[in-house]
């Protein structure tokens, strides 16, 4: 059994300026599972993700399947074949944040394709969860977030990094 | 030194029988902390005045005070609040004065995430994945993993407490899922597995090689004598099928209608076996 406490973060950084795109690199591989907890503020719609093993993989080897509900429907959506996997969409850009809490389990394994999930709710709106993928046995090791509305990922934004470690 | 001394500057009271010197205030070392509710505070006793024989740190705010050489341990602080300390020497004659306050010292948050135990299926799979003997010592468990199974037409996730396989003893378990075309919500009231989520096909003839399920399973109050035991499991499948429908994402929750605390979780794929390279990991949460 491990001592104390394996729920650790790993970076942290709230962007004090608009940038095109932040990237956590150099990230351990002696975790089991990582956690991406983001804070995204309204500024730009389409928030999504890419990994990566030394660089960042922008080949079509994501998919993503989306679980929504409104309040008054649910519905389900997905993409295939991919260049980013989905990490939030602000679809109502106001002055509500939206929390993404992705989780990468088992992501420093090299013989299994990347699974991740998370979920996130827009508090005027909806709430999601999505499945995620990533089609690569390589450990992931950096982990980039840009928008791909065209827009700059507005300051303010916070994102965090945890790594937890099994025994 | 402000010392207020009770003997004399010989050390000799007027009658003659002696009685050793105050001891000086010991100079502050450092403070530590160790965990949510307990620092060390290092110091160095004074090389004048009496010999100090008790050092006592003492900690600002609370006032919780702990003895002994250095470093002293100080326990019974409070987690996420910050501390400084004190400490003085005293021997038969008296108390020194303090030292000066320590460095100020935050307590780390008393909420701990703690890994139990890890299990990777390996070559040829496995049909059960059992987490024996799992301490009383947390508030909840989390059991987080990726998952597939070796039937090729992919599988459901049986997740069974203590053993327990009585058919009805699982009776509500409920989803709300998508599979990237509609959702829905289904329930099973009847089946003696609780399925708690879906496995990815294994080799043959829906193979996605490679693929997992993963997901993040919740088990509240596991210890607790004196209520059923609620899962409820955070699950994703994506495996970028372009033909029909994959297999659902999600959220499923079920009940086991037992009151007894939770000490054994057993993880079976309800119609085949757990694939290689399948992970799971148990975690106990403090707090």
């Amino acid at each position: 059994m491990a001592a104390g406490n394996t729920y650790t973060p790993i970076a942290t950084t709230t962007l004090s300026s608009a940038t095109s795109s932040y990237v956590f690199t150099s990230i351990p591989t002696t975790y089991t599972d990582l956690v991406l907890v983001a804070t995204l503020v309204p500024g730009a719609t389409n928030f999504d993700f890419q990994v990566g093993n030394g660089s960042i993989d922008t080949n079509t080897n994501y998919s993503s399947s989306r679980l929504y509900g409104n309040g008054t429907s649910a519905g389900s959506d997905r993409q295939l074949n991919n260049a980013t996997g989905v990490l939030g969409n602000v679809t109502n850009p106001t002055t509500v944040p939206i929390h993404v809490i992705t989780q990468f389990n088992n992501y420093s394994n090299t013989t299994t394709h990347k699974p991740a999930i998370s979920r996130y709710n827009v508090s005027d709106n909806y709430t999601f969860s999505i499945s995620g993928l990533w089609r690569s046995t390589s450990a992931i090791n950096r982990i980039q977030i840009y928008s791909t509305s065209g827009q700059n990922i507005p300051s303010g934004c916070t994102f965090t990094l945890y790594g937890i470690q099994a025994a | 030194m402000a010392n207020i001394k009770r003997a004399n500057t010989s050390g000799v009271t007027k009658s003659g029988v002696a009685i050793a010197d105050v001891p000086d205030a010991p100079t502050i070392g450092s403070a530590t902390a160790v965990d949510a509710t307990s620092a060390t505070v290092t110091y160095t006793a004074a090389t004048t005045g009496g010999t100090g024989t008790t050092f006592t740190a003492t900690s600002t705010p609370g006032s919780l005070t702990g003895t002994g050489s250095s470093p002293i341990t100080v326990g019974g602080l409070s987690g996420l609040t910050s501390y400084t300390f004190t400490v003085r020497a005293s021997n038969s004659t008296g108390n020194s004065p303090f030292s000066s306050a320590s460095n100020s010292i935050t307590t780390p948050s008393p909420i701990s995430f703690d890994s139990i135990a890890t299990v990777a299926v390996g070559s040829g799979g496995s049909s059960t994945v059992t987490f024996s003997s799992i301490p009383s010592t947390y508030k909840h468990l989390q059991l987080r993993y990726i998952a597939r199974a070796t039937w090729q037409y992919g599988d459901s996730l049986v997740v069974r407490f203590n053993g327990d396989t009585t058919n009805g003893n699982y009776p509500y378990t409920h989803y709300l899922t998508g599979n990237g075309s509609a959702a829905g919500s289904a329930s099973d009231n009847s089946s003696p597995q609780p399925q708690i989520g879906y496995l990815m096909p294994g080799n043959g003839t829906y193979s996605t090689s490679g693929m997992f399920s993963t997901g993040v399973i919740d088990i509240l109050d596991y210890k607790s004598t004196n209520k059923n035991k609620v899962m409820k499991n955070f699950m994703g499948s994506d495996n970028n099928y372009t033909g029909s429908a994959g297999l659902p994402s999600g959220t499923v929750s079920t009940v086991w209608l037992n009151t007894a605390a939770v000490s054994t979780i057993t993880i079976t794929a309800a119609n085949s076996n757990l694939a290689q390279y399948s992970h799971f990991a148990l975690y106990g949460i403090k707090g």
